[in-house]
C-alpha cells in the first residue's frame, strides 16, 4: 500500500499535466464534431465560392450568380480585397469570381468578356472552375443562336439543371466512423504524452538515489516492490484509457456501441499497454526529471506527427511512412484507419487489424525486455 | 564590469543544457516534424487523376459523345487529364468499387446515364459533374441544331424542300464544331504565394522568438537577490545595478539571436521554407520578435515573485497560447481569431511575428508588415518600462 500511496502522491503533484493532455484531446475531439451530415443519399461536395459582382445584378449576370450559389457554399467575407486575399490564403474560400463591369451587355453583344478569378488550386477550386466553365460554355453556345435574353436564360437553365442518376453503394456511417477514427488517432498523442510523462516522473522519484537506497535496505522484497510499482503504473494507464474511452462515448456517439466501436476500444487498450511498457523503458533509462520533459515531448510529438495522428497518414510523404513503420504508433493509427473502412466486422476482414495488434504486443514485449535489462544493470547502488 | 558580466552570462547560458535544448534544439526538431507531416498536404490537395470504371456495354460503344468525351478526359498525353479509366463489365465494376480500386463507375443503359459511387465525396462529385456535363452537351447540340434548322427553314424558299438533307448535314457539322470550342475567357489573378503550411513555420519562428524569454529570465535571475545567491552577492556589491542588468539582458538577447539565426538557416536551407524575398525586413522582424520575447522574460522575472520553474511555466504557457492563437496547432485558428476577434491577435506577440512573416510572404505592400513590426516594438517597450518600475530601488530587509 505504501508504494501505491507514494505513487498517488507523485501523481497528485503532476495532475496538471494529465489534465492538460486530456483537455487537448477533448478540445480537438470536439473541434472535429462540426460536420455530421450522415445521409445515405449522394451529397455533392460544394466548393466555397465568393462572387464579386462589378456589374448590375440582373439578367444573365444575375443568372450566373444564382447558378454558382446553387452549386457552392456561400461564404461571408468582407468585400475588401485584403479580407478576400486572407480568406483565400486560409482556404475559407476556394474560388473568387470577379464579374467585370458591363459584363451583361458585352456578353449579349457577342463579345467574350474576360472574367478574372482567384483560385487556391485545390480540389474544391478545380470543381468551382469546372462549374464556371460549364456555365460560360453553355451560355456562349446558346448566345450564338438565341438573341433574346429571357429565352436564352430559360434554355440555359433547362440544360444546366439536367441531372444524372447517382447511386451510393456504401451503407457505412462514414461521418461518425471518421470522427471516431480521428478521435482515437489523436488520442495517440494524449496517451503517449500523458502515460509516458507521468510514469517516467514516478519512476524518477522512486529511483532517486536516496530513496532507492532506503527501499533497497527496507524489509520489503525487491520483487514485491517492483510488482506493486508495476501494478500502480498499470492501474494509472488503465484509468487513463478508461477516461478517454468514456469521453469518446460522449464525443463520438452511437458508433461506439457498435462492433466498430469495440474494435476502437480494444485497439486503444492495446496501445495504452504498449505506451506503459515504453514509459517503463524510458523511465529506466533516464532519471533526470528535467530531461524527461524534453524527451516525452520529442517522443510523443514525433510519433504523432510521423505516424499520422495529426495529419492523416494518406497525406504523409512515403519516406515518412517508411520511418513510421519503426514506431508502435503507426500500427495503432493504421488499425484505426482500417477499422473505419471495414463494412462488416468478421475474423476475415479484421485480419490486417489483428496483425497490427500482434505487432503492438510484440513492441510491448520488446520494450519490457529492454526495460528489465536496463533496470537490472542499474540495480547495484554504490 | 559590463563586459565581464556580459561574458559570464553568455557562458552560463550556453552551458545550461536544458535552456539550450528548449530554445535552440526544440524549434528545430519541431520544424523537422512539421516538414515531414505537412510537406505533401498541399500536393495532395491538387486535383489528381481519378480512378473510375466504365461499363463497356454495346450502348456505350455506340454512343460517340460519351465515348469520345471520356476518351479525351483520360488521354494520357493531355494536360487536362482527369480520369484513369478501366473499361469493364458491370460485375467487374462492382467488384472494383467494393475493393476500393475505383471511386465509382459509369453505366449507360436504355439511354439513361447512371453513376454508381461508394461514398459522397469530392472525387465522386467531379465524376457526377462530368457525366452531367456530357449529357447536357448532348442536349445543347440537339437544341442548337433544332434552332438553327428552324432559322434556316424560314430563310429557305418554299419549294426548296429537297435540300433538307444537306441542310441537316451542314448544321450538324457546325454544331459539332461549336461543342468542341472552349468559349471561356477566364484569367487567374491569384498570387503564387498561396502555400498556407508556411504559417506553421512562421509560428515556429514566433515560438523560438518568444522562448528567448526563458533565456532572459534565467539571466535576470542571476542578478535578482530574491532568486539566486549570485543575485544576493551582486546586490551587496558596489557595482551599478543598471549595468549588470543591461549586460545580462544583452547577453541573453545575443544568445537568442544566435538561436534564431540557426533556426532560419535550418528552415531556409534544409526545410526550404519560403519567407519571401525581402531579407532586410525578415531580419528586422526577427530582431523585433526576439526583443518582444526578451521583454516578456524580463517582466516575468521581476514582476512575479515565484520560483524559477513557475516563471518558466508562465513564459511557456504564454508562448504556447500565443502560438496556438496564431495557428501553430491548426492554421485555421489564426484565421478564425483574425476574422472574429481581431483585437486578441492584435495584442498577441506570437501573432505579430507570424502575421509579419505572412504579410511579407503573401502581400506586395508593406503596410501590414510595418503595423506588426511597430506593434512588436511597442509591446516590448511597454513590458520593459514596467520592469524598470519594478526593479528600481528594490530593497530587502530580509530574504
Amino acid at each position: 500500500m505504501i508504494v501505491f500511496k507514494t505513487f498517488l502522491k507523485v501523481l497528485n503533484k503532476n495532475k496538471f499535466i494529465v489534465i492538460l493532455y486530456s483537455a487537448i484531446l477533448i478540445f480537438f475531439g470536439a473541434f472535429n464534431m462540426q460536420t455530421s451530415d450522415s445521409s445515405q443519399s449522394f451529397v455533392s461536395s460544394k466548393p466555397d465560392v465568393l462572387i464579386v459582382n462589378q456589374d448590375e445584378d440582373k439578367g444573365i449576370t444575375h443568372n450566373l450568380i444564382q447558378y454558382m450559389e446553387k452549386h457552392s457554399k456561400k461564404i461571408k467575407v468582407e468585400k475588401e480585397e485584403e479580407a478576400i486575399n486572407d480568406a483565400l490564403f486560409y482556404r475559407d474560400i476556394n474560388y473568387v469570381i470577379y464579374i467585370p463591369k458591363n459584363y451583361r451587355e458585352d456578353f449579349l453583344s457577342g463579345k467574350n468578356p474576360q472574367m478574372n478569378i482567384k483560385s487556391t488550386g485545390d480540389y474544391q477550386a478545380s470543381l468551382a472552375e469546372m462549374l464556371l466553365e460549364r456555365y460560360l460554355n453553355v451560355a456562349s453556345t446558346y448566345q450564338k443562336v438565341i438573341s433574346e435574353e429571357e429565352k436564352l436564360i430559360e434554355k440555359m437553365n433547362e440544360t444546366l439543371s439536367k441531372k444524372v442518376d447517382i447511386e451510393v453503394t456504401s451503407k457505412l456511417d462514414m461521418n461518425n466512423l471518421q470522427r471516431a477514427s480521428y478521435y482515437y488517432s489523436f488520442a495517440n498523442y494524449s496517451i503517449l504524452a500523458g502515460c509516458v510523462y507521468i510514469i517516467c516522473l514516478v519512476l524518477a522519484s522512486f529511483l532517486e538515489e536516496n530513496v532507492k537506497k532506503r527501499t533497497v535496505i527496507s524489509s520489503m522484497k525487491e520483487k514485491e516492490f517492483n510488482r506493486k510499482l508495476l501494478l500502480s503504473n498499470g492501474l494509472f494507464a488503465f484509468v487513463l484509457w478508461l477516461l478517454y474511452a468514456v469521453v469518446s462515448f460522449f464525443l463520438v456517439g452511437d458508433i461506439m456501441f457498435t462492433a466498430h466501436g469495440i474494435c476502437y476500444l480494444i485497439n486503444s487498450f492495446l496501445f495504452c499497454f504498449c505506451a506503459l511498457t515504453l514509459a517503463f523503458l524510458i523511465g529506466n533509462l533516464i532519471h533526470n526529471k528535467n530531461a524527461i520533459n524534453g524527451i516525452v515531448n520529442v517522443v510523443a510529438l514525433g510519433s504523432s506527427f510521423l505516424c499520422g495522428a495529426f495529419v492523416p497518414a494518406e497525406f504523409l510523404p512515403d519516406f515518412v511512412l517508411k520511418i513510421a513503420h519503426l514506431l508502435p504508433s503507426y500500427y495503432y493509427i493504421n488499425s484505426n484507419e482500417l477499422i473505419q473502412k471495414i463494412e462488416v466486422i468478421s475474423l476475415d476482414t479484421m485480419q490486417p487489424v489483428i496483425l497490427n495488434m500482434i505487432i503492438l504486443l510484440l513492441f510491448s514485449i520488446l520494450f519490457s525486455i529492454l526495460a528489465n535489462f536496463f533496470s537490472n544493470r542499474k540495480r547495484k547502488v554504490g | 564590469m559590463f563586459t565581464h558580466n556580459f561574458k559570464y552570462t553568455l557562458k552560463i547560458l550556453f552551458k545550461n543544457k536544458m535552456l539550450i535544448f528548449w530554445t535552440f534544439a526544440f524549434p528545430i526538431i519541431l520544424g523537422t516534424f512539421f516538414q515531414m507531416a505537412f510537406s505533401d498536404i498541399e500536393k495532395n490537395e491538387k486535383l489528381d487523376i481519378i480512378d473510375i470504371a466504365i461499363v463497356n456495354n454495346q450502348e456505350f460503344k455506340d454512343n460517340t459523345i460519351y465515348r469520345e468525351s471520356f476518351k479525351a478526359l483520360s488521354d494520357k498525353e493531355s494536360e487536362n487529364r482527369l480520369f484513369s479509366i478501366q473499361y469493364v463489365t458491370e460485375e467487374k465494376a462492382q467488384n472494383l468499387l467494393s475493393d476500393d480500386k475505383i471511386i465509382g463507375y459509369f453505366l449507360l443503359k436504355d439511354d439513361n446515364p447512371k453513376v454508381v459511387v461508394g461514398t459522397s465525396d469530392i472525387n465522386q462529385t467531379i465524376l457526377k459533374f462530368v457525366v452531367e456535363e456530357i449529357s447536357s452537351k448532348l442536349e445543347i447540340m440537339r437544341n442548337v441544331a433544332n434552332l438553327k434548322i428552324e432559322e434556316e427553314k424560314k430563310n429557305m424558299p418554299l419549294g426548296d424542300m429537297g435540300n433538307y438533307n444537306s441542310l441537316y448535314a451542314s448544321v450538324y457539322g457546325q454544331v459539332m464544331e461549336m461543342s468542341k470550342e472552349n468559349n471561356t475567357n477566364i484569367k487567374n489573378i491569384s498570387s503564387n504565394h498561396l502555400s498556407y503550411t508556411m504559417i506553421e513555420f512562421y509560428t515556429l519562428i514566433a515560438m523560438a522568438c518568444l522562448y528567448s524569454g526563458i533565456l532572459s529570465m534565467f539571466a535576470m535571475n542571476q542578478s535578482l537577490a530574491n532568486m539566486t545567491t549570485t543575485g544576493k552577492r551582486m546586490a551587496v556589491s558596489p557595482t551599478s545595478k543598471g549595468k549588470i542588468i543591461l549586460s545580462s539582458v544583452l547577453a541573453s538577447y545575443l544568445t537568442s539571436l544566435i538561436g534564431i539565426f540557426l533556426l532560419f538557416l535550418y528552415t531556409i536551407f534544409v526545410l526550404h521554407v519560403d519567407y519571401g524575398n525581402q531579407i532586410l525586413y525578415i531580419i528586422l522582424l526577427a530582431f523585433a520578435g526576439s526583443l518582444a520575447g526578451l521583454s516578456l522574460g524580463v517582466v516575468t522575472s521581476c514582476c512575479f515573485k515565484v520560483s524559477d520553474n513557475t516563471k518558466t511555466g508562465i513564459i511557456i504557457s504564454i508562448t504556447m497560447l500565443g502560438c496556438f492563437l496564431s495557428g501553430m496547432m491548426g492554421i485555421t485558428m489564426k484565421y478564425i481569431v483574425d476574422k472574429n476577434i481581431p483585437i486578441v491577435n492584435k495584442l498577441n506577440p506570437a501573432n505579430m511575428i507570424t502575421d509579419g512573416f505572412y504579410s511579407l510572404y503573401y502581400y506586395d505592400t508593406l503596410d501590414r508588415f510595418f503595423f506588426n513590426f511597430f506593434s512588436l516594438l511597442v509591446f516590448a517597450t511597454i513590458l520593459i518600462v514596467i520592469s524598470i518600475f519594478y526593479l528600481r530601488r528594490q530593497k530587502y530587509d530580509s530574504i
